[in-house]
């Protein structure tokens, strides 16, 4: 009874499984992919870390924007702790309620260089939000979103 | 960016790599990679031998090695620590070593269990040259699950041991109340028994940034002195200053750089300083008000820096200062797309001009904050890295 109660369960549960996007390592070979314009609306990319203690605000400020304007926003977040912690990256990440975004990790042992590939005007304080336009401008914003800063967002 | 002339700069360094076996892993290792790939939050020291020594992190453990020389190879890895821990080896976190008297070693560092930001400072000593260490004892006597981190430890002339670290519980406490409160606190505390106990602890200053390295540096009387980032007014992240005295007087913190960089986050960039015979406190500090910058100063608390010079601007993190006589050394590293580029700046007139910087050493992968090491007047750079452990001769270029 129990393992047909588990199995149901499972069944229920396996389209939201299929759905949240494993962690991926970020390598700098990667970054101009995410860095290339999309089609259409605005990438943000919500550049985090499991030492921020201001990232979780920040991620929730900008999941509510994505929500309430999804055709206009795609949401990626970046972990700037290297992909070797992915186990606590991921955890992290669902407490946050986060697991149905595409999430990356960085693929080096220390930040610095894919902080400079992303943003050289970036110098690795987090969190950090890059936005990148279909029309190729790009806007980047160190800390916490104020809701001034919310404003400038397109 | 940098010149290709620093690119093909000879490679003199001394590359001392570090050949550590790997160690069971355990549950219990939060910090335990995937592939067995090191940590690289590391510290190196020089004794009054000249000897170098290394400790570094692996499954769990905090390790020592010694050369007697530091032309010679690292050897065989000491386990300080016998129960593997959740040591805190990334970011600006990572073990420290200090030297007390009659030989003995004393290693400091932070233990962050899985859960969230929650850490104790953990402190062990040995009398035997290294041999062999005591069982790690717990620093902060407010044990209840806090974040603990970012520590430091110097050792005073009196042979005192310092400890200080960044402390959550206030921010906990105030927001358990409903109270806000910015940032995290500076707590520091002492020992005078060589290690064997610490004091309770002592709150220096509310308001620290939370997530950046702390300094303690010694002054020509062997008294302590503090640096660190702190808040000020609303998310202003400049940094404080402050000599901790030994027994009961009270220290105070006085502003001591006025950056305005305003900011809610964690910039994980701490800052160095090194006190000359003078008592001239020769720093160094990042802020990104207008852009990262990494600034040299010579701190005057309570008033803005003097003789301020920018030394780095993106792409530079992690600089560290020493001083002996009227040399003053400056380090930081230095990224572009292709890598990292070591850097040095010299001054011979005590921090008032600088010769031109250059790039010491290069490493096309991940590397650790590089740490300058003086053997008498003559200064090396620690450079952890992910192909091994540098000890970078600063004359050698």
């Amino acid at each position: 009874m129990r393992r047909r109660i588990f199995l149901a369960l499972l069944t229920l549960a396996m389209p939201a499984l299929a759905q949240a996007p494993p962690l991926q390592p970020l390598a700098a070979s990667d970054i101009p992919a995410l860095l290339k314009p999309p089609a259409h609306g605005t990438r943000i990319i919500a550049i985090w870390a499991l030492d921020c203690v201001y990232c979780e605000a920040n991620m929730r400020t900008l999941t509510n924007v994505v929500e309430a304007h999804p055709d206009r926003y795609q949401l990626v977040t970046v972990a700037t702790d290297r992909y070797a912690l992915h186990t606590q990256i991921a955890a992290r990440l669902a407490a946050m309620h986060m697991g149905g975004y595409p999430a990356r990790a960085y693929a080096e042992a220390s930040p610095e260089r894919l902080n400079f590939l992303l943003n050289p005007k970036w110098g690795g304080e987090t969190p950090r939000t890059e936005l990148i336009r279909a029309d190729g401008s790009r806007l980047g914003i160190s800390g916490e979103l104020t809701p001034a800063q919310m404003r400038m967002l397109p | 960016m940098i010149t290709s002339r620093f690119r093909h700069a000879r490679a003199l360094c001394w590359a001392l790599v570090l050949g550590l076996l790997p160690l069971a892993a355990s549950g219990h290792d939060m910090k335990m990679d995937m592939a067995g790939e090191p940590a690289l939050g590391a510290s190196a020291a020089i004794d009054a031998h000249g000897g170098l020594w290394l400790v570094s992190e692996r499954g769990g453990h905090v390790l020592l090695q010694h050369a007697a020389d530091p032309g010679t190879p690292l050897g065989t890895p000491v386990m300080v620590n016998a129960k593997p821990e959740a040591v805190y080896a990334t970011g600006e976190n990572r073990p420290k070593i200090a030297f007390g008297p009659d030989e003995a070693i004393y290693v400091q560092w932070t233990e962050k269990p899985a859960a969230g930001w929650v850490g104790d400072v953990r402190f062990a000593r040995s009398g035997d040259g290294g041999k062999t260490f005591s069982a790690p004892i717990t620093v902060n006597h407010d044990t209840a699950p806090a974040t603990r981190g970012f520590d430091s430890l110097a050792v005073a002339g009196n042979g005192d041991i310092v400890s200080a670290w960044i402390d959550g519980r206030d921010s906990a406490a105030a927001k358990a109340a409903g109270k806000p409160y910015a940032g995290f606190a500076f707590y520091y505390t002492r020992s005078t028994d060589g290690g064997r106990r610490f004091a309770p602890e002592r709150k220096l200053m509310d308001h620290s940034c939370e997530c950046c390295r702390t300094t303690l540096a010694r002054k020509a009387d062997g008294g302590i002195t503090a640096f660190f980032r702190a808040i000020y007014g609303d998310n202003i992240r400049d940094h404080a200053f402050a000599v901790l005295p030994a027994g009961d007087a009270a220290a105070h913190a006085e502003r001591a750089t006025f950056s305005q960089w305003q900011v809610a986050a964690c910039p994980d960039h701490g800052p160095g300083l090194a006190i000359d015979a003078h008592g001239v406190r020769h720093a160094v500090w990042y802020e990104a008000k207008d852009g990262p910058t990494i600034w040299y100063g010579q701190l005057d608390p309570g008033h803005a820096p003097r003789h301020v010079l920018k030394i780095g601007g993106p792409g530079a993190s992690h600089a560290d200062v020493a001083v002996h006589g009227n040399t003053v050394w400056l380090t930081w590293n230095q990224v572009d797309a292709d890598g990292y580029t070591l850097m040095l700046r010299r001054s011979d007139d005590g921090g008032l001009h600088f010769a031109a910087p250059r790039g010491i050493a290069t490493s096309a992968h991940a590397v650790g904050s590089p740490q300058l090491l003086l053997r008498g007047s003559h200064a090396f750079v620690a450079w952890n890295t992910t192909d091994g452990f540098k000890l970078v001769d600063t004359e050698a270029h």
